[in-house]
């Protein structure tokens, strides 16, 4: 069995990956409590969605003999706090390839491989971030990742070309060049994205309206990019529970199909400054094998989630994951084609994709991605709260810069 | 890592050794392979030839602006003094895929534009109350 042959260019490639459509379903889907500076720890908050990801799947703690996560990310809800907190102290299969980010859309794929070997049965994901709460420690906030690139900070920091909106800003007035790209076209995707936190109950920003008018007047922080382009900095996160599509037909809620899977990446990694395609994302590698493995096209997709650090990064990859041509993704994102109703009653068919349902990283909360799964399982379930009506396939785009995933998910 | 990061480059810092030098001497200097391509950023072998050798050479100063962002809030402490400021990329003129992120200086931010002629000129780079300074390239529109 093999997937579709990976893509190739000149700056980046897919990871060639066996095909895995329809062995895993996620069988429960858990949120923690989302919001800004709490005074809670990332290990705590994991707790909190693994807690609710297992009552979601009706399944004990015991059950559980697979946990993903990320490693070197800050502390995580590991096997040991596992144990600790639920008071078990069973065998667990580990792999640090889960989380979020591009692990959101490739923790099945691991849960797959692991199933086949027997190595386990029943696979929790989870991620959770205290960023919020930790803020004030950390060079440029999220930046300190790349603060601790010797190259970036001898060479990019000394001359004030960073952090990550600057990098973005700098991407989007260029991306404005070549294509024409606006402000209002920008803020769609802002508004799109807070209409949907306004109507999504663990929205950090869900009392907050933002209008396009509103949108445009705001002033910029890292011109052309508004506050408002930006992600939230947030205490979070969630977790998903993975099995076989056998053992699934027995669990509380209707198991949610994995068809597909890909995953890409950029050469020049997360220096974007020397990306050679300096307005497109590693989603021109990881989406095309995605696709063919799960059997459909950007046509199908009812809804999708995309890793929406700001808004040209949700941009590019709808133009980079085919949704529209190259260059189209600001026209494709006017009005309220993005919205889950489309502004008004949708039909199949109709322009544009329900996009980030839940307010995703700008409105929802900065959990970065693992909430977006979350959505995208209650959208294919008929549970979510801004409901796409009859959603048959979901798909979320993970991101880190240097990779790029995709996971397409099949209603049950 | 702490919110004190040290905001000024490390000159001695081998890999990039030759680039601080350059600017020392009032030259933007970049790595070039012995296959004739430059070698940005440095590593240890040609992503071309796969050749470990290069060495440091005296380019024009010159290229043009493929981008920038005007930073309008303090993002990074040490820059919190000089909002709004200008950062970007300059394309090398030499080879228009070697990209040199630098602050645009001498100028009206709202008269950049893309693409614009550019060129390098060198100034102690410093910042308030951290010690010392590093002779930098920046850039300048081309009039």
């Amino acid at each position: 069995m093999s997937a579709a042959p990976p893509a190739r260019g000149r700056w980046g490639a897919a990871t060639e990956l066996a095909d895995v459509s329809g062995e895993v379903a996620i069988v429960g889907v858990g949120e923690a409590d989302h919001s800004g500076a709490s005074g809670r720890d990332a290990v705590e908050i994991g707790a909190q969605a693994v807690e609710r990801a297992l009552a979601d799947a009706g399944l004990e703690p015991r059950d559980v003999d697979g946990l993903l996560y990320r490693s070197g990310i800050g502390p995580q809800f590991d096997e040991r706090a596992f144990h600790r907190h639920f008071g078990t102290d069973h065998e667990l299969f580990v792999s640090h390839e889960g989380g979020a980010m591009t692990w959101a859309a490739t923790a099945p794929y691991v849960a797959a491989q692991a199933i086949r070997s027997g190595k386990a049965r029943v696979l929790v994901n989870v991620f959770s971030v205290d960023w919020a709460s930790r803020r004030g420690q950390m060079t440029g906030g999220p930046g300190a990742f790349h603060a601790q690139e010797r190259m970036k900070a001898n060479l990019e920091m000394p001359f004030g070309w960073f952090p990550q909106p600057v990098y973005f800003a700098t991407i989007a007035r260029r991306h404005m060049h070549e294509y024409g790209t606006s402000a209002a076209q920008l803020g769609a995707i802002a508004v799109a994205a807070r209409r949907h936190a306004n109507g999504h109950p663990t929205a950090v920003l869900r009392e907050k309206p933002l209008s396009l008018e509103q949108y445009l007047a705001r002033p910029m922080l890292a011109d052309p990019l508004r506050v408002e382009d930006c992600c939230l900095i947030s205490d979070g996160g969630a977790a998903y529970v993975m099995t076989g599509l056998d053992r699934a037909a027995d669990l509380a809620k209707p198991p949610v199909r994995v068809l597909g899977i890909g995953e890409g990446h950029s050469d020049s990694g997360t220096f974007w400054s020397q990306q050679a395609d300096f307005t497109a994302t590693p989603q021109v590698f990881s989406a095309p094998g995605a696709w063919a493995m799960a059997g459909v096209t950007p046509a199908d997709v009812d809804v999708l989630a995309l890793y929406d650090p700001f808004t040209i990064v949700a941009l590019m990859q709808l133009e980079d994951m085919g949704f529209c041509k190259k260059g189209e993704g600001g026209p494709f994102a006017e009005g309220a084609s993005l919205h889950f109703d489309g502004g008004g009653p949708r039909s199949r068919g109709s322009s544009g994709v329900p996009l980030n349902t839940h307010g995703g990283l700008l409105s929802h909360a900065y959990v970065l991605g693992i909430a977006h799964v979350v959505e995208l399982v209650r959208q294919l379930r008929g549970e979510a709260a801004n409901q796409v009506p009859s959603a048959h396939i979901g798909v979320y785009g993970g991101y880190t810069g240097a990779t790029a995933s995709t996971l397409v998910l099949g209603r049950p | 890592m702490t919110s004190r990061h040290h905001p000024l480059p490390d000159v001695g810092w081998e890999p990039l050794a030759g680039f601080w030098a350059g600017a020392a001497a009032g030259e933007l200097r970049l790595p070039r392979c012995g296959c004739g391509g430059f070698r940005w950023y440095p590593r240890d072998r040609c992503r071309d030839c796969g050749a470990a050798p290069y060495e440091w050479v005296r380019t024009s100063g010159r290229g043009t602006l493929f981008s920038w962002a005007v930073v309008r809030r303090a993002l990074y402490e040490p820059f919190a003094t000089l909002v709004p400021y200008a950062t970007g990329l300059v394309a090398l003129a030499e080879d228009s895929r070697v990209r040199i992120a630098t602050r645009l200086v001498d100028c009206d931010v709202e008269t950049l534009r893309i693409d614009m002629p550019v060129h390098a000129v060198f100034a102690p780079l410093s910042f308030p109350g951290v010690d010392g300074s590093v002779p930098a390239p920046f850039f300048t529109p081309t009039r």
